[in-house]
């Protein structure tokens, strides 16, 4: 179940908020655990096994590193050890059969593939639960007494399936002691509408642009057809995943959570360095935290830093699948930022405000070719066709079209994209009203539009 | 003033949210849809082994979507919403020029091509001693490319049929339903809403089988053309649900020289005494008034005079572009049996040999052609 789903929307979700609501706070989060985990079954009946798996250990292993009187070589032993069930887990399902297929490859082996299909959210909540230990060891947050707590902290299903991945050291109070109110609850709402308006109106409707735009001859695409298709493609993936950060933010405020912030309007950057602290920041500030820090950070001279930036960055691009292509789009971007570090940041700081933007923006797009075909052949041929270097037409009449019937959407899109000011927050009640009503008319239109299929040839 | 907004805003979202819940269960579960032509999923039966395989939560899904409060108002509000964003497009059919709504065709697959005409060859030199005919008509964005929304583009079906033709040779006799149809595109042979073709071109396509058999075809002056409905919303209709959007007429030929007829339908073992089924005229789904619709086999039997009769025996293996053919050629063949591949399971040579059949008309349109690999099934 997505949160963009007509079942989730209009039958999960009232559920589960009477059910919440109308408990005594005690029992709230057994409410919440028992939902989530509901939620998570019913899109992976035999997987929660691995997930209740994973919270167990992790909750016992923070229930060792509390003791007092352990002492510290023992502690890194424990941590080592839950470092190495979450990666051995992850390691499994996401990458044993990259792994297989390129050793296959290499070696002209022929180990079978595991194919096992990858368990909903796994990314996520190893991630959580690592997080969760280290800020142990660091002292920087307490051992969950209560299993169920803890439980609760790994499933709450709003930011179970897709982030933001959420630090413990953020919601650790708020596990125990959270405040609702109407304004946090109406707050939620308003994350959660413009979240569901951002999936459903703009990154679906964009999406059948791209995915247009890829299905067709890569190899003879003309060039303004190439940056058309790329520019829908990013406009695809920021409002698809912004979208859901969105919503899961929204719904942890009706439940009284205040997550961390995922996406600081990314588009709007100046620079590579600037657009990384804007985009899915909860994964570059875990990885911030739990590696480059500990890696020694920029504190070790420049060759080590340059050393670390291009781990967290290769570890950066291999988290976002198990595929040679985005372990690339990891070093493309490792790259880019060690040469600002060296010197493209003071050269960049002379040029005027509107060649940052377009700087960061060119390169960027650059980079989402290499995230968007898992075929390198894909990605040189489409890179071929942005500078025109396929001998085919700069444009075509289906350039033109696909222009102009996306012309009102694109328009829409790069307004988004601008850090909105929340007008509509403060205007007037009714204003309010009729606008966060309207996308929902207007997404609930979309979505059900979604499941309309006509049968044409008519037999049953 | 914040607060007042705040509660306003909480307010009307649980509203929304319990209102909509409400209405899916109290409005009564709805068994077919008529926009859609299709059976709409009931509640899913719950059994550990299905839930475990996640066939129940998909299920669950699909009939939670299916089943939702106003579902046709809702489509009919996102095409409002798309056609108001310029977009040209709804759900692959294209408002074109002049009222006509036209399906999207993109450039089919060479491969696959190759693999459905090969189908057909092989089929022919397995049964030497039988005449086979191949027609393949476009469909209306074949013919009226020029009718397409300002800049859109369509891969020409006429290089599809040409290459189909090329692959066929001389293994059979083949009729490329360009040549018959494009000296008459000013004329209405494609319905303006729907995905086949009028009885006009319907009778175009039984003339070039009739010169191609070097038979005599009926003229258009051996018929009274009957309007027998005006307010046909076909299946492009259906897809694009573009508002504003005129109705077709639906036409009959109906002989002078009225012949009796025998319809069976071996599927069910319906038997009638007309080709054409007029209740249907009262429903949606108006095309299914030719033959009733699609059915796996069907025979008919007419009572042709000396005068008029041409052959004995045919089999028609076909999509429903034949259904409003099959009535012109009832006029000069005494039986025929028409098979519709997609559903029919039995080996078609078999049925052949079985039956006695020496003549064979393939007819289908570029689109189904195309997109339908049921055409292997001829190598049984």
């Amino acid at each position: 179940m997505v949160f963009s789903s007509l079942l989730f929307l209009f039958g999960f979700l009232p559920i589960v908020l009477l059910l919440y609501y109308c408990s005594p706070r005690r029992i709230r989060n057994v409410i919440l655990l028992i939902t989530s985990l509901f939620f998570y079954a019913w899109g992976e009946p035999v997987y929660i096994v691995i997930m209740l798996f994973s919270t167990l250990t992790d909750y016992r292993f923070g229930l060792l590193l509390s003791r007092p009187s352990m002492p510290d070589r023992q502690r890194k032993w424990v941590v080592a050890f839950s470092i190495f069930v979450n990666i051995s887990l992850l390691g499994f399902f996401k990458y044993a059969d990259f792994l297989i297929g390129n050793i296959n490859a290499v070696l002209g082996t022929d180990i079978p593939l595991t194919n096992l299909p990858l368990p909903i959210g796994i990314s996520f909540y190893t991630f959580q639960s690592m997080s969760y230990i280290i800020d142990i060891y660091r002292g920087t947050a307490k051992a969950q007494r209560s299993w169920l707590d803890f439980a609760t902290f790994v499933a709450l299903f709003p930011q179970l399936v897709a982030g933001p991945i959420v630090h413990y050291s953020t919601v650790s109070e708020q596990i125990r002691h959270r405040t609702v109110s109407v304004e946090l609850f109406a707050q939620g709402v308003r994350r959660f509408t413009i979240g569901l308006a951002k999936k459903v109106l703009l990154a679906n409707n964009i999406g059948f642009l791209w995915t247009t735009i890829s299905a067709s001859d890569i190899q003879t695409l003309p060039a303004a057809t190439a940056w058309l298709g790329i520019i829908a493609f990013a406009f695809q993936i920021y409002f698809d995943f912004s979208g859901y950060s969105d919503m899961a933010i929204g719904l942890g405020l009706m439940f009284g959570f205040r997550f961390n912030e995922n996406f600081n309007s990314p588009y709007m950057a100046q620079s590579i360095t600037d657009f990384w602290r804007r985009w899915h920041i909860s994964l570059s500030s875990w990885f911030r935290d739990y590696v480059y820090i500990p890696l020694g950070g920029n504190r070790r001279g420049s060759w080590l830093q340059f050393r670390n930036i291009l781990v967290v960055w290769l570890l950066t691009g291999i988290w976002h699948g198990a595929s040679w292509n985005f372990l690339l789009w990891g070093l493309y971007f490792g790259i880019l930022l060690i040469i600002e570090k060296w010197i493209g940041l003071r050269f960049l700081q002379r040029l005027p405000k509107w060649m940052r933007h377009v700087y960061a923006g060119i390169l960027v797009l650059f980079g989402w070719v290499l995230f968007a075909f898992e075929q390198l052949t894909d990605v040189t041929a489409y890179l071929q066709a942005m500078v025109g270097g396929n001998g085919g037409p700069l444009w075509n009449q289906d350039s033109v079209y696909l222009l102009y019937t996306n012309a009102v959407l694109l328009v829409i899109l790069t307004i988004a994209c601008k850090p909105a000011k929340l007008r509509l927050q403060q205007a007037r009640p009714i204003l309010q009203l009729c606008g966060y009503g309207a996308l929902w008319f207007m997404s609930i239109a979309y979505l059900v539009d979604a499941t309309f299929n006509p049968f044409l040839y008519f037999r049953f | 003033m914040n607060k007042r907004a705040d509660r306003f805003l909480v307010v009307g979202f649980l509203t929304i949210l319990f209102s909509l819940l409400a209405l899916f269960i109290i409005l009564p579960s709805r068994t077919f849809s008529d926009t859609e032509n299709r059976k709409l999923h009931q509640l899913p039966q719950m059994t550990w082994d299905k839930i475990w395989s996640k066939t129940f939560s998909s299920q669950a899904e699909t009939y939670f979507t299916d089943q939702f409060p106003y579902r046709e108002s809702w489509v009919w509000a996102k095409s409002i919403l798309e056609q108001s964003r310029l977009q040209q497009e709804n759900n692959g059919i294209y408002r074109g020029k002049d009222g006509y709504l036209l399906e999207k065709f993109g450039e089919p697959d060479k491969e696959k091509l190759q693999q459905y005409a090969g189908a057909i060859k092989e089929f022919s030199e397995k049964n030497p001693d039988a005449a086979m005919t191949f027609l393949l008509a476009p469909t209306s964005i074949g013919i009226y490319a020029e009718r397409l929304p300002w800049m859109a583009n369509s891969y020409p079906q006429s290089k599809v049929n040409s290459y189909i033709g090329g692959i066929l040779g001389e293994s059979l006799t083949y009729i490329d339903g360009f040549d018959f149809l494009t000296p008459a595109a000013s004329k209405e042979i494609y319905y303006r809403t729907d995905h086949h073709w009028t009885t006009y071109g319907a009778y175009l396509a039984y003339r070039a089988y009739c010169e191609r058999m070097g038979w005599e075809p009926l003229s258009k002056d051996d018929f009274d053309v009957k309007t027998v409905s005006d307010s046909f919303l076909g299946s492009y209709h259906t897809r694009g649900q573009f508002f504003g959007v005129q109705p077709d007429t639906i036409q009959a030929y109906v002989p002078k020289n009225l012949v009796p007829v025998q319809m069976t339908i071996v599927d069910t073992g319906e038997v009638s005494s007309s080709l054409y089924k007029p209740e249907f005229l009262l429903k949606k789904d108006k095309y299914s008034y030719f033959l009733g619709g699609v059915h796996a086999l069907v025979t008919i039997k007419s009572q042709v005079d000396a005068t008029q009769k041409k052959m004995d025996k045919l089999l028609v293996i076909k999509d429903s572009y034949a259904h409003s053919v099959i009535p012109f050629l009832a006029q000069n063949v005494s039986q025929i049996d028409v098979i519709d591949i997609r559903y029919y399971n039995g080996s078609i040579s078999e049925y052949m040999k079985a039956n006695g059949i020496k003549n064979v008309l393939l007819l289908f349109n570029t689109t189904t052609f195309v997109n339908g690999n049921e055409i292997l099934k001829l190598k049984y």
